[in-house]
């Protein structure tokens, strides 16, 4: 579904991605992992770029993004849902109106359409009768789960997680992951990085492990977790695990 | 004060260097036919200067009237056209005649030779002399312009006087104000001791007010000093001629004694002793319409001003250089230079190319410079958004323009809503500068007030009340809506 051939980025002299090359396939979950600026999070900001690669090519869907103009980016965006570490919700408006604004300025929904499938997905996140609040009242927790339901409103054919757990307190995390677990069953194609180890290994059908801007190595959560291949993943399990 | 006279000067003269190489002076004199074709003969005056003009109420109507306003009428009359008066402040009266915003001015002006060099002039029509005014308790002490020796002394700005202030009396002290109302005022509270005035100025003041005294200066006056005449632009030398023509009919019957009598009745009449009991309130009208136009021109300026900020501020976060370089040069040559210079500019430099009427040149030039303010609060603003916002935005697939329009602006309103509303206030205060031009803002009607009513504090606590009124309700009212946005932060 997503394919990404010798990906650079480098901000300034610093080089984040050094010749990265790989494919998502639909339907899969891949959890990409790895010790902090080792370039997991630009990697997928690259993927609907909101980082401009500085080389290389990516694929979504037969099409070159790399290639496109301002107005077609907006629209293949709108198939890519992305939830960020700080959730980003719109602080200005309620927590209904953060999942319709969208649907509504960028789809063109009208606004009774857009309000019940709004309504669908706040339950199917639990969080029905916060519909009137305003962000700023919600806990962390809350607030993350609005954000997905927020991507997924866009009914999107992939969902990008940067980090969603990194900025919650722990009790909190286990709700988040649970709303991303039962994603994974409707056979949503995700991209997660993250460091809950437990919970790559649990949802995850491709693990990728990146260090210094190259990926390492990459397999299925038993192959990786249990027998490693290189030195860098086996130090790097061995400081998290 | 000083400073303001020497700004008006050097406008003069880069106006005239401007226009005058750019525009040779054109062969046919039409001066007297575009009159007449327009019908209206537009006179410039500076209406604070009775007996030769003043502000009346007469059945209730504010009028500018004097002699100078009678003999204009004549001029207007043997031409063959209507009158029309604009009252201006004096040193802007010599701009706003080479532009061509006035016809001709008759503000007992005297024909120097300082003065002919930017403009004509017609013959003298009135020989009046200068008088020195005091306070009457000082009336002992001061008896010529020796005794006034390393004191302070008050003068018209750009008049005649000043300069005879400066070659007779150079050991004095001088203070220069536009308006004589605002000299009387000084002198009154004994920031100068004393006031150079034409002789019938001089009379017509002490004649209505106890506590002034005046004698006549004994200063040595040049022939070209000594008269009033009328000023026209230069080159008009048919106009000149009809005008002298006017006046050799009016000095031939003696005219003008008729026309100071009768302005000496309209003195009396609007500011005799019953003038006296007069409070503010009966100059109620002049506050309002003074209020009137100061809304009026803070609230146009502020509408445009946003639309302009909103612009400029988007053209500066522009990536194209092409764009964003005018946009941040506007900015900064707007704020580099003062607001009063600019509405000079628009009204006069801008005024000579196409008419614009004082009230919309002013409301152009304070629109123009609130834009550049804003601009820079409404990036501040934009800034001041967390690039999350624009980020998640982005990613729902949003177009930047949309982000914008429902995401970030939104936000950065609320964060600037204070420095806005600061702003506003500030336009509110500052728009004051109009009255420059002419403008009949709360200013300028408060000028009126003060000659009206030979008062020099009360029309002053007025308006700061009125000011104030203004300011105070557009601050519970901006507080009102900052509490409105403020929902979403519990």
């Amino acid at each position: 579904m997503i394919k990404f051939k010798h990906l650079k980025k480098s901000f300034g002299k610093k080089e984040v991605l050094i010749d990265i090359s790989g494919e998502i396939k639909k339907n899969e979950v891949v959890v990409i992992i790895g010790p902090s600026g080792s370039g997991k999070s630009t990697l997928l900001r690259c993927l609907n770029l909101l980082e401009v690669p500085t080389s290389g090519e990516i694929i979504f869907e037969q099409t070159v993004l790399t290639q496109l103009t301002e107005n077609k980016v907006n629209k293949l965006r709108e198939k890519m849902g992305m939830v960020f570490q700080s959730f980003n919700l719109f602080p200005n408006l309620s927590v209904i109106e953060n999942l319709k604004i969208a649907p509504i300025k960028v789809v063109g929904l009208d606004e009774k359409e857009a309000q019940k499938q709004a309504e669908k997905l706040l339950e199917q996140v639990g969080l029905s009768d916060k519909e009137h609040s305003f962000p700023a009242s919600l806990s962390g927790g809350q607030q993350q789960r609005v954000a997905i339901a927020r991507a997924l409103a866009m009914n999107p054919k992939v969902m990008l997680f940067d980090e969603p757990t990194s900025a919650l307190d722990p009790e909190m995390v286990g709700e988040v992951l649970k709303v991303i677990q039962d994603l994974t069953e409707t056979g949503m194609t995700m991209v997660i990085v993250t460091h809950e180890m437990g919970f790559a290994k649990e949802v995850a059908d491709r693990v990728i492990f990146m260090d210094a801007g190259y990926i390492v190595e990459e397999g299925t959560p038993e192959q990786l977790f249990e027998c490693p291949q290189h030195q860098r993943t086996k130090n790097f399990l061995a400081k998290v695990l | 004060m000083m400073k303001k006279r020497i700004l008006a000067i050097i406008f003069t003269i880069f106006l005239t260097s401007i226009f005058s190489t750019s525009l040779p002076v054109l062969a046919a004199d039409e001066s007297v036919e575009n009159i007449k074709s327009k019908g209206t003969l537009v006179v410039g005056t500076s209406a604070d200067f009775p007996p030769y003009e003043f502000h009346a109420t007469i059945d209730g109507k504010d009028n500018i009237v004097g002699m100078d306003i009678s003999i204009a009428e004549k001029i207007a009359e043997d031409l063959g056209v209507e009158l029309e008066v604009q009252d201006i402040g004096f040193d802007s009266l010599l701009p706003a005649l080479e532009v061509g915003k006035v016809d001709i001015i008759v503000a007992g002006m005297s024909a120097t030779n300082e003065r002919r060099e930017s403009v004509d002039f017609s013959d003298v029509y009135y020989i009046g002399g200068q008088n020195i005014v005091v306070r009457p308790s000082d009336n002992e002490i001061y008896t010529s312009k020796g005794d006034l020796n390393a004191k302070k002394i008050g003068v018209q700005t750009g008049s005649i006087q000043e300069s005879l202030a400066k070659d007779q009396m150079p050991e004095s002290s001088i203070m220069s104000l536009s308006k004589i109302t605002d000299l009387i005022l000084a002198l009154k509270t004994n920031k100068i001791e004393a006031i150079i005035m034409e002789k019938p100025s001089a009379m017509a003041y002490v004649a209505n007010d106890k506590d002034l005294a005046t004698f006549d200066g004994g200063f040595i006056l040049e022939e070209d000093e000594q008269g009033a005449a009328v000023a026209v632009k230069k080159g008009s030398s048919n106009l000149v001629e009809a005008i002298n023509q006017s006046i050799s009919t009016i000095n031939e019957n003696n005219l003008t004694e008729d026309y100071l009598k009768e302005a000496g009745q309209l003195l009396k009449e609007s500011q005799g002793p019953q003038e006296q009991t007069k409070t503010m309130f009966n100059y109620w009208n002049y506050f309002a319409k003074g209020t009137g136009y100061t809304i009026l021109i803070s609230v146009v300026s502020v509408f445009f001003g946003s639309i302009l900020g909103i612009i400029l501020s988007l053209m500066r976060m522009s990536e194209r250089k092409i764009v964003r370089i005018p946009a941040i040069a506007y900015v900064e040559f707007v704020r580099g230079t003062p607001m009063m210079i600019q509405i000079m500019f628009i009204y006069f430099a801008v005024g000579y190319l196409i008419n614009i009427p004082a009230l919309a040149s002013g409301i152009i030039a304070v629109s123009l410079n609130s834009g550049a303010y804003i601009c820079e609060i409404i990036r501040s603003g934009l800034n001041s958004v967390d690039k999350g916002q624009t980020e998640a935005a982005r990613s729902l697939g949003m177009s930047k323009q949309t982000a914008m329009r429902y995401i970030i602006f939104p936000q950065a309103l609320k964060n600037i809503w204070p420095a806005l509303g600061n702003e506003f206030i500030t336009v509110i205060k500052e728009s004051s500068i109009v009255s420059i031009i002419g403008v009949s803002d709360l200013i300028f009607q408060t000028k009126i007030v003060t000659s009206l009513s030979y008062r020099g504090i009360a029309p002053l606590a007025v308006t700061m009340v009125i000011y104030f009124m203004l300011t105070f309700s557009l601050t519970k009212l901006l507080n009102y809506y900052e509490r409105k946005m403020n929902h979403d932060q519990i």
